[in-house]
């Protein structure tokens, strides 16, 4: 009896809601993951990227198109935001052979940078367009399929097409596996004659195009701001961190994870206790992460590893 | 062929070498011995554009490679064996390979690791292998091989038997000798195994802190009481 | 243009506030990275513990020690509780004091533990793990805050006693003075740390984790020990601001909290406390400066003109890192004075 009356406690919208956000997460995190396995540094600004695909869809539904087009626009930005962190600052950086700790303050400074850019293109749409450009939401231009949100199929849709092709590219044509090698063995692949920074620069340019992808579909899913990658950042790095930081196929199942835990468990929480639950619900991914520092700092991709 | 002269490098503010000229010529092993942190893989990674170059120059037969970034120095017909960590060990034996013939860009890959399979007979039963699960022999090896199957002039080799058990080191050093006669590459090797590395060199530099201190044939370094005691612990 | 001169006076206190509370947080900063290597993007979350529990708990304490009868609740109905509270403080200085000085105590308290929690997770881990829990952790402060109702009473923050209103038209002059000398004791208290064995244990430890382990010093100890006294002085900032502002909301931001002491440390030179001081100095200069100057930005500008500052801003951490890494006045290498004489010596027998 208690297990039936605890599965009906879920709703069906609650699951969907939660399948939605993992998804969105997941493709947050990958980035993260990728990133950090090329040039080995957390990137603080992944958060503007991921604004940078909010406002994607924004352009694209201004210029007369369906918002869902903007993942292409936000693919596009995203990306050279990325292309740009890693020339213009990261780039000299490595070459003067700087901390990690270094980087990991010139992503910070970049996201700074690019908040600071986001907010003055928000105010610019709303005076030149007359629009909410800080309340993005776009969940009435969604279709619906039987009653299941459009958001949570192509959400899906996208985390799966994404990471067959980050498969294809990395293990089956040239380019991706002298990524591989970067990955693996920097100085090794450049002796082979590997253009090391220009992999990296690739790997910049894919994980911040994901990244624009994500944030091109989260005005379906809430509201959306100039501050929204911020809120969600460290949400993404307990996701990435969960999967293991080293591992690029484990962001996923650290985004759904983590996505599930807030999405599904809040709700069954706010069942028993009320809803005034439902504000803490950032703290879970913290929980979540914490614990997973403490038991698996590697990630729980590695737990499977180290098995087999 | 490789012509190194009066080399200022080091890394960023790190001063490691100072006027420090080798030369190797056709067909030659040149043996780069002396006591740790002297700055032998610095000369190495000086060559291979890794490390920072102050003044001074590298040059193959006659170009000038100094200051070109290491990937296309890699292209100039010259082959680095790293130390220690020089394989991939998440690929299998034969995608190590398979990349390093594609980025050198060799016509007949196929061919080619028919080759390194003849010479290294041990790497052809293991080709499907992870190569994060070779002995440390078979790494040294494999390692070698990725270097050699880009049909390189020059191979530069960092301490190719460190770490091995005495077998393998004879093994090793044993292949490079015949590697240099049947496919005439000429071979710049460090090496801490000073005695092993003075059998098969036909010159020998010894560097010091940072500075070359002999130069001269293996027989002429080992009537040098005074260095091979003092700097290669070797003597009485 | 003349300005009047009261104006240029409040100009000024309001500089030198906002400098001492920002030269505590850098120097705080400066202790937990500078000394111990900690990378601390997670500075915020001790400022703002110690501004929200003081907002908590001050108006509390207040009734209490001036013995006040009152069923009304000291944080949602702080402005009835408030207008008993503050004419009595207003006649009583030597209550105000040892009210700041509880105050102080609690901030501190606070703000130490919660870098103990922020850290705990990590603190074995390597750099780059750190520094994503310890942001991570302090982006959760303010989602406390806000559905928290009891502790500020949600987002729009609580009052609290005016612990300077004795000093009448001056408060605001004994409030930065209160500040500054906060501000200075910190900075002589991080100075005396670096010469002392706990400081130069965190230097070695900060150098080369491995080493400094193999020679039995604790990792997970010596981290602890530089976290607690920097969310301790953190949390004392976080009150101090409070004080002086009578008023605290859920508002404290990665960017004004975290960015801004990381910059100004990074322009001063991280472990320099002279570069802290100096850093901070020209940041906090330079923002008064922008906020007293913004209407006449405004006036070419398309947007608002805080955002110009988030740009710029960016813009220069960048710079710095790239070409001037080490800050205007970088970390020198200290020598104790015995071993400076015996160096000294031998250099004159060569």
């Amino acid at each position: 009896m208690g297990w039936v009356s605890k599965v009906e406690i879920i709703s069906l919208g609650t699951l969907i809601s939660a399948l939605t956000w993992s998804s969105i997460l997941s493709l947050m995190a990958i980035g993260i993951t990728l990133l950090y396995r090329t040039t080995k540094v957390p990137n603080f600004a992944h958060a503007s990227f991921v604004t940078t695909g909010v406002y994607s869809a924004t352009i694209v539904s201004l210029m007369g198109f369906h918002p869902y087009l903007g993942m292409f626009l936000g693919f596009i930005l995203g990306g050279l935001e990325g292309l740009v962190l890693f020339y213009a600052i990261l780039e000299p950086l490595r070459r003067r052979r700087s901390s990690i700790f270094i980087l990991m303050i010139a992503t910070l400074s970049y996201d700074i940078l690019l908040y600071g850019l986001l907010n003055v293109l928000a105010d610019d749409l709303q005076t030149t367009y007359k629009i909410l450009a800080r309340m993005i939401y776009y969940s009435r231009l969604d279709f619906s399929i039987g009653g299941v949100p459009g958001v949570a199929v192509i959400s899906l849709l996208a985390l799966i097409t994404t990471v067959i092709l980050l498969y294809i590219l990395l293990n089956r044509t040239t380019l991706g596996v002298a990524l591989r090698a970067c990955m693996e063995n920097t100085a090794l692949a450049q002796t082979l004659g590997i253009n090391v920074s220009l992999m990296l620069l690739f790997s910049w340019f894919i994980a911040g195009g994901i990244a624009g992808v994500a944030g091109a579909l989260l005005p379906f899913y809430t509201m959306c701001g100039p501050y929204i990658g911020m809120l969600y950042i460290a949400e993404m790095f307990c996701a990435s961190i969960l999967g293991g930081l080293d591992q690029i196929y484990g962001a996923p199942l650290g985004g759904f994870l983590i996505g599930f835990a807030k999405v599904a468990l809040i709700s069954v929480l706010a069942s028993f206790v009320g809803p005034w639950i439902t504000e803490y619900a950032p703290i879970i991914p913290l929980a979540a992460m914490a614990v997973a520092l403490v038991l698996v700092p590697k990630g729980l991709v590695a737990i499977k590893i180290r098995r087999g | 062929m490789l012509k190194v002269e009066s080399l200022n490098s080091g890394y960023g503010k790190l001063h490691v070498l100072y006027d420090v000229s080798v030369d190797c010529d056709k067909e030659e092993i040149v043996a780069v011995v002396g006591p740790n942190g002297a700055g032998k893989t610095t000369l190495l990674n000086s060559i291979f554009g890794i490390a920072d170059i102050y003044s001074g120059s590298v040059k193959i037969d006659g170009e000038e490679i100094t200051k070109l970034p290491a990937h296309v120095i890699a292209r100039k017909g010259i082959a680095y064996v790293l130390q220690m960590i020089n394989i991939f060990s998440e690929l299998s034996v034969e995608e190590n390979l398979r990349i390093s013939a594609s980025y050198a860009k060799i016509p007949d890959i196929d061919k080619k690791l028919r080759e390194i399979f003849e010479i290294f007979p041990i790497l052809s039963e293991r080709r499907k292998q992870r190569a994060g699960t070779l002995s440390g022999g078979e790494r040294q090896m494999l390692a070698i091989s990725i270097g050699l199957i880009r049909d390189p002039k020059i191979l530069l080799l960092d301490e190719p038997t460190a770490g091995l058990m005495p077998l393998y080191v004879d093994l090793i050093i044993k292949k490079i000798n015949e590697i240099r006669k049947e496919r005439g590459i000429s071979v710049v090797l460090v090496e801490q195994n000073v005695k092993k590395a003075l059998e098969i060199a036909d010159r020998a530099y010894v560097l010091v802190s940072g500075q070359i201190i002999f130069r001269g044939s293996p027989s002429d370094l080992a009537s040098e009481k005074e260095i091979m005691r003092l700097y290669l612990g070797m003597g009485e | 243009m003349q300005l009047p001169l009261n104006e240029i006076a409040l100009f000024m206190t309001d500089f030198l506030a906002l400098f001492g509370v920002y030269l505590i947080v850098t120097i705080s900063l400066n202790i937990q990275r500078g000394l111990a290597g900690i990378p601390q993007f997670g500075l915020m979350f001790a400022i703002a513990g110690g501004a929200y529990i003081t907002g908590n708990m001050a108006t509390r304490i207040a009734v209490w020690i001036l013995g006040i009868k009152t069923d009304l609740d000291p944080v949602i109905d702080c402005t009835a509780v408030l207008s008993m509270v503050n004419p009595m403080l207003n006649t009583q200085p030597m209550t105000s004091f040892i009210l700041i000085l509880i105050y102080l105590a609690i901030g501190a308290t606070f703000g130490a533990v919660l870098g103990l929690i922020q850290v705990a997770p990590a603190i074995r881990l390597r750099e780059d793990y750190l520094a994503i829990t310890l942001l991570a952790f302090a982006e959760i402060i303010n989602v406390i805050a806000t559905a928290y109702k009891p502790l500020l009473g949600g987002a729009f923050g609580v009052q609290v006693p005016s612990v300077y209103g004795w000093a009448g038209g001056y408060r605001y002059g004994v409030a930065t003075l209160a500040i500054l000398v906060i501000a200075a004791i910190s900075y002589l208290y991080a100075e005396y740390l670096e010469r002392t064995p706990l400081g130069r244990t965190l230097k070695a430890i900060r150098e080369n984790e491995v080493a400094a382990a193999s020679l039995g010093k604790s990792l997970v100890k010596y981290r602890a020990i530089a976290i607690v006294i920097g969310s301790a002085l953190c949390g004392m900032a976080g009150t101090l601001w409070t004080l002086y502002g009578e008023y605290v909301t859920p508002t404290y931001t990665r960017f004004y909290w975290t960015f801004l002491p990381w910059l100004m440390v990074l322009l001063g030179g991280i472990g320099s406390n002279r570069g802290a001081l100096l850093g901070t100095a020209i940041f906090v200069a330079l923002d008064k400066l922008i906020i007293y100057y913004k209407h006449s930005f405004e006036a070419f500008l398309p947007f608002d003109v805080v955002w110009l500052d988030y740009i710029l801003l960016g813009i220069i951490t960048a710079i710095i890192l790239i070409y001037r890494p080490q800050g205007l006045l970088p970390e020198r290498p200290y020598i104790p004075k015995d071993i400076r004489k015996r160096i000294e010596e031998k250099i004159k027998q060569f």
